[in-house]
């Protein structure tokens, strides 16, 4: 799932004329490395690629803040879906 | 520069954000509002040659400084040239003082960039030795915020490299913006979701904020940038606000962003007023890596959208627009931004987070210079930006000039600050809490001085004076009879004597029950002298209401007549019966008595309405009294005396001055007695006397005699109050004086004793508003607009209205609870009180106050005030009736009732008669479904259109057909495809002087494409047609076809042209030729449809109307001009979808949808039409043409119902109103305004016996015109009454009441029931004239119809013209059938 996100991150959200080696514990947000709109962009790419939908409570820095922390929330997410698909 | 060669093979598309800013200029072309020029100042030695190549070398690297706009066919595209020769100019200013440089800069700034040239303009200024200024200005269409820090970050790479010597080293890779064109163009296919997301947003926007209460109309684009740095602390602060896990977003930029969006909602919120409220943001839109790098001009304008509620604080408001701000960045996708999404704000909040850093190693200092101009939709612009990196925000307001008074451009970032910090200090802090004026403007406002230095003298001081220097003197004039000074006097002096003989004198309360006579003059007079106070009781007051005020009063006697008086209740006060006692008050001496009165006791107490049910009493002291009159003799004075008449309700403050003022200033009172029953017909009667020059009323007053001429009137002076005073209405009025009178508004409730705020009418400074200023607080008052912490509010801003100084009541009689509670401590001067008036104002650029309505649920009707709650609580009193509600309705409402829309067609259910089935549908829609296969018949194959045309076309001198060409699609399309046939075509356009700038664009382009010979037709008549037409037909349309049948006819004779085609649509049809009675025939003759529709348009035109008097119709009056010309409809042969329309007119023609007109639709008038129309008949005139193009196919139900809900811009409106000379009809506020009321309890009772019995204890005035049993009252989600649900009720029960002239005769019902039906109407009278009810030639096609099936008949289509009413034409049929007999 971090290689997914990150070759996203990395391929079409990131400014700056070098390209950067994005680590899964890298801070997105406080860095700046991600604005505000690729911020959505990277939330209209989750929604799309795991077919789930994320709601505005849950777009947090917490949730956010690093791969490593988006990784875990969708997780959790995944696992409930099926858990109430069960 | 040069021009360039154009590659024509590089022409490529605007993107969306380019077409609208393309757009923009175009409608302002020589406002520089899209300049973006940057001043980079450098500490440091430049190499001026090295700078010079870098730059060369930068116009190389990037296309969007080589690109050039060009219109093809009217299309806009763009070109990028491969070269553009340009050698950086260089300039010396060193020496040069600073102010220099920078006027310099900024007039540079302005220049106007001729789009088909590079869009850049740059100069390198040489400062200093250590100091350079790098001057770079583009074009928006070729750049942004973030654009610029890009050119200037490889502008710095370049010099850097160069002045290396790497040479080979160019800039850092630069992309094109050529590929974002290609890029979006790709993307409008995923967006079409997005797209609508922003369409279906932006529906909840009513009417844009007006900023500090402005509403003129924005007509220039100049602006002032006024600059505020946050400074270091607050900044700091503002940070540590944003780490607030309530607060933070995602990134810093995103909380910041979100911080000073919803401090910028919460200003309009307070500056307007308005809750539902839009912003316009930029979103940068640079959705990739590669776009982050590419110069050019990437953002898209979006709106944010808030629904405020008035206990908001900001934190809960901030979520609000968290939320929002997400949902934003999800819909922001590239090229969803429209015409109609920018036009959806007036506000735009720019976060800017781009930032410039060092050239070359040298400290740079980066300004954004403002080129003096913004688009004039845009009010105002609130920057934020760091571009400077230097940690401290800094805030530039962009303020557009016609908004925003001078004063009000520097208050605004103030304002703005008191908002932020009041966030900043506490995020739950109500948005309505923080004082937006600053410690500066708070003091200066005030400044006013209540005392009054000057002792005033008093009236009866006055009186007397008058008395002894003019004895002989007229004094009062009544029923012929006059009374002098010295008589007048010498009364009053005997009854005041009598009065204390009976020991009515000094602080005693004294009651007065008497008709208006020379004897209630007396005894006001003679109260006064004895040192009582009065208190006035009308003699049409019921006795309820009489024993009442006599009891609370505490009145010690009661002067009255026997003739009233024997119709009292047994009472305690004892009774003084002039008439009876007059010859022992005769006997008094009638020398003055020279008492002195304590300016604090009380002259007069009157009673006013009371939400408690009961009457209340305001306690006027004669300080007060004297002030006001005192006052009043100055102002209004002319050098003439004042001759008053006396003919309003003595229990009504506003009678006060006509009773002193003659009387102290030496002038006549003629006195008009009430009628002893019935309606109260004074005023005509001092009109028809014309004795006075002076006369105090109410605008209801006023409303009653407009219309009528009074050139010969001898009044000079007319001052009106009591309540909200149109600026029509008395426009109208100065009018019918011959402007020979001043009028006054004058403002003043009972509690601030008659009149403490006043304005002198100026119809052309005041004719901006609706209603007459109030205007400025009379001296010795003050008049404070606060909002609910008693905190004044800015110049413009809506508040509540509080009155300080001498003027004000001592209070309520007998009620220290409610005198407490509405005469409050004044906040700023300790001792004073203030009494909250519960009206609301707002106070413009001069000073002038303007009333804008009630708080609460007190009305006014015909002046008087009344508590609906006083009139609730006696109903209730009344037998068999639990619970009761009493609204004023004002009929002019009875458009907001809820309306509905047919679900297939959307026809609106208050279009006249209609009729809807169980599933919504409207009857047109049902009936047309009987019919619909018939009508099939009507139209024609393209194949025969082309054999009309085509055939004997040798026999035509020069063309074969004129078409008309109004610009929209529907005839462009037509045009196009007659010339596809091989025709020679005339194209005609009517010039009606409101076709929209682009609209023509695309009429000239369409007939240049085409090589069409084109003519614009005019007449000088056209506005006069046009009002002739909102007066006829409540639109501008029916009078812009007529004329355009008619000049269009006119030419086609002359040039001998055959036929004119039009490119009337399908649904045009059915609206105005194709009624469903033409195919009632089980076997539907064509020819007969068509014979009788060429009837109908012989009628039409000969109708007397604005077209027959101002143009030349004599062609009309033989009927072979019919044969002559004929007119063949396109669309009766061709079904063309709008799909299939729009794609032929977009690959074929440049034909482009105008975006200037606010609407679908090419004319700028249309509007006024339709505003008309809506006030008149309360739905669209759009509503039913629009049905039938859904019936059609050829629109949706949804697209029709955009169509017809798209906001009217009032002002605009009225301001062509205006300029075509058409006036609203006057609305007399007093017949439009009734009381209705609405009561629960077992069973219904009788109205006239609940009107009789509350004649009881209320006056003729506050008894209800309707009364309604309900079953319960309904209530909102709150659990209270819902009072507009009870306004909305009423209008259609009271439609039932028009009077008419019922049909007498079997004939005359079918008839009267037909014509009802016909001219959607609830009723006819059989006096009606068919063409005053509206009645026109499509109309007579129905009847006609209608009328031969009904009574087997075969009357021509002319017949109802020639007996217009149902009386004569049940006469004249009566004879037909005795004829036949």
């Amino acid at each position: 799932m971090n290689r997914i996100l990150i070759n996203y991150i990395s391929g079409e959200l990131i400014g700056g004329s070098e390209d950067v080696a994005i680590n899964a514990d890298d801070d997105l947000l406080g860095s700046g490395l991600v604005d505000s709109l690729g911020m959505m962009k990277l939330v209209l790419f989750i929604e799309n690629e795991f077919q789930l939908k994320i709601p505005p409570e849950d777009m947090t820095i917490e949730n956010f803040m690093t791969v490593e922390c988006i990784s875990n929330y969708l997780e959790t997410r995944i696992q409930n879906n099926t858990a109430t698909v069960k | 520069m040069k021009p360039e060669t154009i590659n024509k093979e590089k022409l490529l598309p605007l993107t969306q954000s380019q077409l609208l800013m393309w757009a923009g200029q175009k409608l302002y072309p020589d406002a520089p509002f899209y300049n973006m020029a940057h001043s980079f100042d450098i500490e440091g030695r430049i190499n001026t040659d090295i700078f010079q190549k870098a730059f060369a070398e930068l116009i190389v690297s990037c296309d969007a400084l080589r690109t050039v706009f060009r219109e093809e066919n009217g299309l806009p595209g763009q070109y990028i040239l491969a070269e553009v020769p340009f050698e950086l100019p260089l300039m010396d200013f060193s020496g040069k003082d600073e102010q220099s440089i920078r006027q310099w800069l900024q007039e540079r700034s302005e220049q106007i960039f001729d789009l088909d040239r590079p869009l850049f303009d740059s100069v390198l200024i040489k400062a200093g030795e250590e100091r350079f200024i790098w001057f770079l200005n583009l074009h928006h269409l070729v750049t942004d915020a973030t654009s610029s820090t890009i050119l200037y970050e490889a502008m710095n790479k370049l010099y850097t490299s160069f002045l290396e010597g790497n040479e080979e080293d160019r800039a850092a890779e630069v992309f094109s913006f050529e590929d974002y064109i290609r890029f979006e163009t790709g993307q409008e296919e995923k967006n079409t979701e997005n797209i609508a997301y922003w369409k279906e947003k932006i529906k909840v926007l009513r009417s844009e904020p007006k900023l500090y209460g402005n509403n003129k109309t924005v007509k220039t684009s100049r602006t002032d940038r006024v600059s505020v740095s946050l400074g270091k602390e607050r900044t700091e602060k503002l940070k540590t606000l944003i780490a607030q896990p309530e607060v933070r977003s995602w990134t810093q930029d995103l909380s910041l962003f979100t911080v000073f969006t919803t401090t910028l909602f919460a200003f309009l919120y307070r500056v307007s007023g308005q809750k539902t409220l839009a912003i316009g943001t930029p979103s940068h839109n640079r959705p990739t890596k590669k776009f982050k790098q590419t110069p050019g001009v990437f953002i898209e304008l979006y709106p944010l959208i808030a629904g405020i509620e008035d206990n908001d604080s900001f934190l809960s408001l901030l979520q609000k627009i968290k939320t929002e701000t997400n949902d934003y960045l999800r819909h922001a996708q590239p090229g969803c931004s429209s015409a109609e999404t920018g036009r959806s704000f007036n506000v735009v909040l720019n976060y800017i987070n781009a930032s410039f850093s060092d050239f070359n190693g040298y400290p740079m200092n980066s300004e954004w210079i403002h080129p003096s101009h913004c688009d004039p939709m845009h009010h105002l612009r609130c920057h934020v930006q760091d571009m400077d990196a230097s940690g401290i925000i800094e805030l530039q307001f962009d303020l557009n000039k016609d908004v925003f008074n001078k004063d009000q451009i520097q208050a605004v970032p103030g304002h703005f600050l008191q908002l932020l910090d009041a966030f900043i200090a506490d995020m739950e802090t109500p948005l309505s809490k923080p004082v937006l004026l600053t410690d500066k403007e708070i003091s200066s406002y005030f400044t006013e001085d209540i005392k009054t230095e000057n002792k005033i003298k008093p009236l009866i001081e006055r009186f007397e004076e008058n008395a002894a220097a003019y004895p002989d003197r007229t004094a009062l004039v009544f029923k012929g009879e006059s009374i002098t000074f010295e008589e007048l006097n010498n009364r009053s002096n005997q009854l005041a004597r009598y009065l204390k003989d009976q020991g009515a004198d000094d602080g005693k309360t004294i009651a007065v029950y008497l008709r208006r006579s020379p004897d209630y003059i007396i005894s006001l007079l003679a109260i006064l002298k004895a040192g009582g106070n009065y208190v006035p009781i009308p003699s049409d007051y019921p006795l309820k209401r009489i024993d009442f005020i006599l009891e609370e009063s505490n009145a010690s006697v009661l002067i009255s007549h026997s003739e009233l008086a024997d119709k009292l209740n047994e009472r305690e006060v004892p009774l003084l019966c002039l008439d009876k006692e007059q010859e022992k008050i005769l006997k008094e001496g009638t020398e003055n008595l020279k008492l002195e009165a304590d300016p604090e006791a009380l002259a007069y107490t009157i009673y006013t309405s009371g939400s408690t049910g009961k009457p209340k009493g305001v306690m006027i002291s004669h300080k007060a009294l004297d002030s006001y009159i005192n006052w009043a003799a100055e102002y209004y004075h002319t050098g003439e005396a004042f001759n008053f008449p006396l003919f309003t309700s003595i229990g009504f403050d506003l009678t006060v001055t006509s009773t002193f003022l003659p009387l102290i200033s030496g002038g006549k009172l003629l006195i008009y007695g009430e009628a002893v029953s019935g309606p109260d017909m004074s005023l005509l009667n001092v009109l028809e006397d014309n004795q006075v020059n002076s006369i105090k009323l109410t605008p209801s007053h006023l409303s009653l005699i407009a219309g009528t001429k009074f050139s010969d009137s001898g009044i000079r002076t007319m001052i009106v109050g009591g309540e909200d005073f149109k600026t029509s209405l008395a426009a109208t009025i100065a009018e019918a004086f011959d402007n020979k009178i001043r009028i006054y508004n004058e403002y003043g409730p009972t509690e601030a004793t008659v009149g403490c705020v006043v304005h002198n009418f100026d119809p052309e400074k005041d004719k901006e508003e609706a209603s007459v200023p109030i205007g400025k607080a009379i001296p010795g008052m003050q008049a404070l607009i606060l909002d609910e912490y008693l905190q004044p509010v800015p110049q413009g801003v809506i508040g509540e209205l509080y009155l300080g100084g001498s003027g004000l009541a001592n209070g309520y009689a007998n009620r220290p609870e409610l005198s407490r509670e509405r005469f409050i401590e004044h906040p700023q001067l300790p001792g004073e009180r203030l009494y909250v008036t519960g009206d609301l104002a707002r106070s413009d650029g001069k000073g002038n106050l303007h009333y804008l309505g009630r708080k609460d649920e007190q009305v006014k009707l015909g002046g008087i005030r009344i508590e609906l709650a006083e009139i609730e609580a006696n109903i209730s009193e009344l037998e068999n009736i639990d619970e009761s509600v009493v609204v004023m309705i004002d009929k002019k409402k009875g458009a907001d009732e809820e309306v509905k829309n047919c679900t297939e067609c959307g026809l609106p259910s208050n279009f006249p008669s209609v009729d809807f089935n169980e599933e919504g549908v409207c009857h047109l829609c049902t009936t047309f479904k009987g019919y619909e296969e018939k009508t099939k018949k009507y139209f024609k194959d393209p194949k025969e259109l082309k054999e009309i045309l085509t055939t004997s076309t040798e026999n035509n001198p020069e063309y074969d057909c004129l078409t008309l060409l109004s610009g929209g699609k529907d005839s462009t399309y037509v045009l196009a495809k007659l010339m596809d046939m091989g025709l020679r075509v005339l194209a005609f356009t009517l010039d009606n002087g409101y076709i929209s700038d682009q609209a023509k664009a695309n009429i000239d382009r369409v007939v240049t494409q085409l090589g069409v010979d084109h003519i614009y037709g005019d007449t000088p008549a056209m506005n006069e047609i046009f009002v002739d037409s909102l007066h006829r037909h409540k639109n501008v349309c029916n009078g812009c076809f007529k004329t355009i049948y008619t000049l269009s006819t006119r030419i086609a004779l002359e040039k001998k042209i055959p036929y004119i085609v039009t490119g009337l649509s399908r649904g045009q049809f059915f609206e105005t030729r194709l009624t469903e009675e033409l195919f009632w025939d089980e076997d539907v003759d064509i020819r007969e449809i068509d014979n009788t529709i060429l009837e109908a348009r012989k009628i039409y035109h000969r109708e007397e109307d604005a077209v027959c008097k101002l143009l030349d119709v004599s062609m009309f009056e033989n009927d072979n001009v019919f044969e002559k010309v004929q007119f063949l409809d396109f669309y009766r042969y061709n079904d063309v979808s709008l799909e299939e329309m729009l794609r032929y007119l977009k690959e074929k023609i440049s034909w482009v949808r105008p975006t200037d007109t606010g609407r679908s639709t090419n004319c700028l008038i249309n509007q006024v039409g339709i505003y008309v129309h809506k006030k008149e008949m309360g739905y669209s005139n759009y509503a039913f043409p629009y049905s039938w193009d859904v019936r059609m196919g050829h629109k949706t139900r949804e697209e029709a119902l955009d169509e017809i809900d798209e906001p009217i811009e009032e002002k605009e409106v009225f301001r062509i109103m205006e300029e075509i000379g058409y006036k609203l009809p006057e609305e007399s506020s007093s017949d439009s305004n009734k009381l209705i009321a609405y009561y629960t309890g077992d069973e219904k009772r009788s109205s006239s016996e609940l009107r009789q019995e509350l004649g009881k204890s209320l006056p003729g005035y506050m008894i209800p015109v309707h009364f309604k049993h309900m079953e319960a009252l309904p209530l909102t989600p709150n659990g209270k009454i819902d009072r507009m649900a009870l306004q909305d009720l009423n209008d259609a029960q009271l439609s039932m009441d028009t009077p008419y002239v019922a049909p007498q005769t079997e004939i005359e019902e079918i008839m009267a029931e037909i014509w009802a039906e016909v001219l959607k109407m609830d009723k006819v009278g059989i006096h009606d004239d068919f063409i005053a009810l509206g009645g026109h030639s499509l109309a007579a096609i129905r009847v006609t119809a209608r009328m031969n099936e009904a009574f087997e008949m075969d009357f021509a289509l002319n017949t109802v013209f020639e007996y217009p009413t149902i009386a004569e034409f049940s006469k004249h049929i009566e004879n037909t059938i005795m004829e036949l007999l």
